[in-house]
């Protein structure tokens, strides 16, 4: 080979790859408001995009897959944890994750700023990215099916959803309220009064630690038939 | 006495002592990470010294001793290939102290939470511009010397072009993007373009030099196998900034195009180790330093592991799919950036500052050990992240089990990793020791057969 050749081969490489990368650089942008859904991009999302970085998350969140990969992937996050989920660990990790062996950090967001970051993160949660993260694709699924066709619910996603966020169930949701088969088999309550413990704990328990639900009878109903048939269910199987 | 030809050639003396205080400092942060995966630390200090600033600087400190053994790499390699003084000694220092003061100001900063949030490109925004001023003045300084020169070579033009290159690609990496895909598509604009596009370039230009330097194979051989090399490393490294854009909501295109171009970036490396491995073989010089030579050999295969290989597995698309975000990212980040550029900058190193002491044969015995130490340790420390990402990748991905509940399993992992990092780090100090206290050796040194590059 001559030197000739080889600075053909510099000029050929580098021109064509620069002029293919440049061509889709431009189609990427044609594209995109197709893929991340740009009318959606409201004034709300640009703000929780800065509260993001204005705490850094990234450096511990991974989000698209890129960042610390020291915490969860955020991508698919308004799907997997819901807007209350999301605000109550965002403004008190140290409560959230007091029996973790992870912590996150106490960052003073406000109240605002949190509204802003879940209107952000919805919004990440709709771009379309071939579902990934792929762990994540069963929340979308349930979530979806729950807006489409709420009367179909398939039990664990429901229980998951709406108590997952603090209670575990065969290794999904976190663990601040307990796990729902040993809470399943421990209490003595009737159908009835679990609905009534879901919707208003204190009336049922006085001095109980959790919230209210802000969930319908019906829901409360298809809920506590879930919890009640976790315990029939390690009786027989004992 | 001196081994240098030209005194403007000392400048670099300064970037590599900066550079090793910055790089010891890193392997600390690093320990500290992986403390943080290995224990539960108590809320209280997870509040005041997070992970992720933590990891801010680890990572910050490396762009910043790296860049600063480029730059004094530049400055000590480019008198001698234009047979002339730098442009100006005054420019190159008054550029160093800005640059390390914007690093000092960024790394304090950091500590009370002033930062862009960008991952990797943390700095705000305005010490960004303090460091694009720092990067002008050393462009056109070296563009000045290379422009006064009274020879031309290609090695000049291509050290010229991917400091340019690199500098460039870093605005990129400025501007808030109001929409998160278009932020991270310009944000590997920076980080991709520069591991796997300048600094590449700037890697070949400087390894040519050494390469001739040491071996005194003909400089047209050399200069042929530069433009082949960095025509390749553009050529599959542009395009393969899509393995990337995989996931975050862009063309089916960057599939195949992504996974084909970056499964061909590979290629260069492995002609960059024929290539050194021809050179070595062919040499007329007799070995003076055998701990150059190991330096060089071991970025050759280094690099063609970590980054070669570790990232074509990583990044074919069916494979990516599952592997993408997890340890395994960890893994193969470590083993490329120490294979292909911490051993870069020692090798410059390891050839510069003895003849900056007026060393030609130094004693090598503690760096023989620094080098085994800190490679082997690193490697070890790859295939340890390696298996905390396939576990991970399996636990998550496939069993569908939690995230937290995942990590969990790699409380282990890190602790191992913790205690070989600690032994990296001991091969570290003993590395940066003794390049600070560099001593002749007894021994005679066989007299180099090749001229000085003036006269090549």
């Amino acid at each position: 080979m001559t030197g000739k050749t080889a600075r053909l081969i510099f000029w050929l490489g580098t021109l064509s790859s620069a002029a293919i990368f440049l061509w889709q650089t431009y189609d990427f942008h044609k594209q995109t408001p197709k893929f991340t859904h740009t009318d959606k991009l409201t004034e709300q999302v640009v703000a929780g995009k800065k509260v993001w970085h204005k705490y850094n998350c990234n450096d511990c969140h991974t989000i698209l897959g890129f960042g610390g990969y020291y915490a969860p992937d955020m991508t698919k996050a308004f799907y997997r944890l819901g807007e209350n989920n999301i605000a109550s660990i965002v403004q008190h990790p140290e409560v959230m994750y007091k029996n973790s062996f992870r912590k996150m950090p106490h960052l003073g967001v406000s109240e605002t700023e949190t509204k802003q970051l879940v209107s952000f993160l919805r919004w990440v949660g709709e771009i379309e990215n071939r579902h990934w993260p792929p762990q994540d694709e069963k929340f979308v699924e349930a979530y979806k099916l729950r807006e489409s066709q709420p009367q179909k619910l398939d039990k664990v996603h429901l229980v998951l959803q709406a108590c997952g966020g603090c209670h575990t169930f065969e290794n999904q949701g976190r663990n601040v309220g307990g796990d729902l088969t040993a809470i399943a088999n421990r209490i003595t309550y009737d159908r009835q009064t679990l609905i009534n413990y879901m919707i208003n704990p204190q009336s049922v328990r006085p001095g109980v630690a959790m919230p209210p639900q802000d969930v319908s009878p019906q829901t409360a109903g298809i809920i506590a038939d879930f919890i009640l048939s976790l315990k029939s269910t390690k009786e027989v199987s004992k | 006495m001196m081994l240098i030809e030209y005194q403007s050639q000392r400048v670099s003396l300064w970037y590599f002592r900066l550079a090793l205080v910055l790089f010891i400092l890193q392997v600390i942060l690093g320990l500290w990470l992986s403390i943080n995966y290995a224990f539960t630390l108590p809320q209280e200090l997870v509040n005041v010294f997070p992970f992720s600033t933590a990891r801010a600087l680890h990572t910050n400190l490396l762009v910043a001793w790296m860049l600063l053994g480029f730059m004094g790499g530049t400055y000590y390699i480019l008198p001698p290939e234009c047979s002339r003084d730098l442009f100006s000694e005054k420019i190159a220092y008054l550029q160093l102290i800005i640059f390390v003061g914007a690093a000092v100001t960024a790394v304090v900063g950091f500590l009370f939470g002033w930062t862009q949030g960008k991952p990797l490109l943390e700095i705000p925004l305005p010490l960004d511009w303090v460091i694009v001023v720092a990067a002008l003045m050393f462009i056109a300084n070296v563009a000045m010397t290379i422009i006064k020169a009274e020879v031309r070579t290609a090695l000049q033009w291509m050290l010229l072009g991917g400091v340019t290159f690199l500098a460039l690609m870093y605005l990129f990496g400025m501007p808030f993007y109001q929409n998160l895909n278009t932020d991270y598509y310009y944000w590997w604009w920076v980080i991709h373009l520069w591991v796997e596009g300048a600094w590449e370039v700037v890697t070949a230009s400087i390894v040519a030099y050494i390469i001739m330097r040491v071996t005194g194979v003909d400089r047209k051989v050399v200069e042929k196998w530069l433009y082949v090399e960095t025509g390749l490393f553009l050529f599959t490294g542009i395009v393969g900034t899509g393995h990337h854009y995989y996931w975050i909501g862009a063309p089916d295109y960057w599939i195949w195009w992504g996974g084909i171009f970056s499964a061909l970036e590979p290629l260069p490396i492995v002609l960059m180790v024929v290539d050194t491995w021809m050179h070595v073989r062919e040499r007329k010089n007799p070995i003076v330093n055998p701990l150059t030579w190991y330096y060089i050999i071991g970025l050759a295969i280094y690099h063609l592991v970590g980054a070669g290989l570790w990232g074509f597995m990583h990044t074919l698309p069916p494979i990516n799919y599952y592997t993408h975000g997890s340890q395994v990212t960890v893994s193969h980040g470590h083993l490329a950036f120490f294979g292909a550029y911490a051993l870069l900058n020692l090798t410059i190193f390891y050839f510069a500052m003895p003849r900056l002491k007026g060393i030609n044969k130094y004693d090598d015995r503690l760096g023989k050990w620094g080098f085994w130490i800190t490679t082997i340790g690193m490697f070890i420390l790859g295939l340890v992240f390696g298996i905390a990402g396939i576990l991970q990748t399996y636990l998550e991905r496939f069993l569908d089990i939690g995230y937290s509940t995942a990590h969990l399993t790699m409380m282990f992992w890190f602790r191992v990793a913790f205690g070989v990092g600690l032994v990296f780090l001991a091969g570290v100090v003993i590395t940066v020791y003794h390049l600070f206290t560099i001593r002749p050796s007894n021994l005679p040194a066989p007299e180099p057969v090749v001229a000085p590059a003036a006269d090549i």
